[in-house]
């Protein structure tokens, strides 16, 4: 059952509800079979993939579906090695990927069934949803907002003392969409109080660096900017997957990149070596299994000892 | 060099004039598809030129402080690429040309060689 009261909920969960779409929460990638396949056989799909049923298809089309009842039976029964076709439940409700998920909770609410098989417009099985795909996919959303907001709460932050400024940005793994407006934010800064371009471009670019490696390496972790009159501070801290090996990771050209990173033009194992080369300090913490934190300061007005 | 003779050289198109189009002297270029590379870039004010279309690309280079970006290849920009560069006041333009060809002949402007 869901939880949801569509006539006494906030609004802005039912927003939600009609905003986000089956497709946003199922689970694509479903296991099917064909019609022939014995209940034995989908008995032991079940079993390896966690599951509670399983759509019957015919040519990529739904036909029927079989769920753990159906084996139940078939094993008190003693049918369980014939085919899927003959027992399979073939009166389906179905949901096509396009609708809202107000459908699919009227649906659950409607039928009392465990799942629903998910169709496209060409009526082909796209995926299959579940009560708990509903109230998971609604609270992904819901942190998701979430967040947003505590991004714009950020932005209009209250001042610090005079002439300080305090900023704190929480950055998601692999939200490249997002990747790299913390540090627009903190060259904003920056150039609003007149700093130096060369030192603006140091400070922009050691933020820059430790952004991405928190999209690209961490499990999402927090930049916080400290700007004053003497120095830019900024850090990154995440919560995992922690460095195992520190020496390495300061090492140029070392990189746990993936393809995928490398191909939107990160992961050339510089990140690190490269925030470190601009910041006047630097500082790395890390712990595998607890997360990493680094600190790098921009002199914003040079002492004895800094980098040219 | 000027940014029309960027435009001359690379054979290209402009989609965003920057507000120092005109005034604008481009003296360093940087051609590199890993912004990783270009971070560790230290001139001022440098022209990137990539075959990567992707937001990044001008996030990077607002990030050095670079005066505008050439997109090669005859690749087409994403539209938030062209939305982010007018919005870091970067000029942008496409060139047909690949990446050897289009800093060839940048680095024969920059030589002062037509």
């Amino acid at each position: 059952m869901i939880p949801i009261d569509p006539n006494a909920s906030p609004s802005a969960l039912l927003e939600l509800i009609y905003r986000l779409k089956v497709k946003d929460i199922m689970t694509g990638q479903v296991k099917s079979v064909e019609k022939d396949t014995s209940l034995r056989e989908i008995q032991r799909i079940m079993r390896e993939n966690k599951v509670s049923g399983v759509p019957i298809v015919e040519d990529s089309r739904l036909v029927g579906m079989i769920s753990v009842d159906d084996i139940i039976r078939a094993l008190d029964q003693g049918y369980i090695d014939s085919p899927a076709a003959v027992h399979m439940s073939r009166k389906l409700v179905v949901l096509e990927d396009d609708m809202p998920v107000s459908f699919a909770i009227s649906s659950f609410e409607k039928y009392q069934y465990g799942r629903f098989p998910v169709i496209n417009r060409a009526r082909e099985l796209v995926g299959i949803v579940t009560s708990r795909d509903v109230t998971s996919g609604l609270l992904m959303e819901m942190n998701r907002s979430l967040e947003e907001m505590e991004r714009v709460l950020n932005l209009q932050a209250a001042p610090g003392p005079i002439g300080q400024v305090k900023r704190v940005f929480l950055v998601q793994q692999f939200d490249y969409e997002n990747a790299g407006r913390a540090s627009t934010e903190l060259k904003k800064i920056l150039q609003d109080r007149g700093v130096d371009r060369t030192l603006q471009r140091k400070a922009a670019v050691a933020s820059y660096e430790l952004e991405m490696n928190l999209v690209n390496h961490s499990l999402g972790g927090r930049l916080i900017f400290h700007v004053d009159d003497e120095q830019a501070t900024i850090e990154a801290v995440d919560q995992g997957p922690g460095i195992p090996d520190l020496a390495k990771a300061m090492t140029e050209g070392f990189s746990t990149a993936n393809d995928w990173i490398r191909s939107l033009g990160f992961g050339a194992g510089m990140g690190l070596p490269n925030t470190k080369r601009v910041a006047d300090e630097f500082d790395l913490q890390s712990a595998v299994g607890k997360g990493t934190h680094v600190k790098a300061v921009i002199h914003l007005k040079p002492r004895p000892g800094d980098k040219p | 060099m000027t940014f029309d003779q960027v435009l001359e050289a690379v054979s290209g198109e402009p989609v965003h004039r920057s507000s120092r189009w005109t005034t604008q002297s481009v003296k360093h270029v940087v051609t590199c598809d890993l912004m990783s590379d270009v971070l560790v870039s230290d001139h001022d004010e440098i022209l990137l030129v990539t075959s990567l279309p992707s937001d990044q690309v001008a996030r990077t280079a607002d990030m050095v402080g670079a005066c505008g970006v050439v997109l090669v290849n005859g690749k087409a920009p994403q539209p938030s690429l062209v939305e982010l560069c007018t919005r870091f006041d970067l000029a942008l333009v496409l060139s047909p040309l690949g990446s050897f060809e289009a800093s060839w002949r940048l680095g024969e402007r920059l030589r002062g060689r037509p």
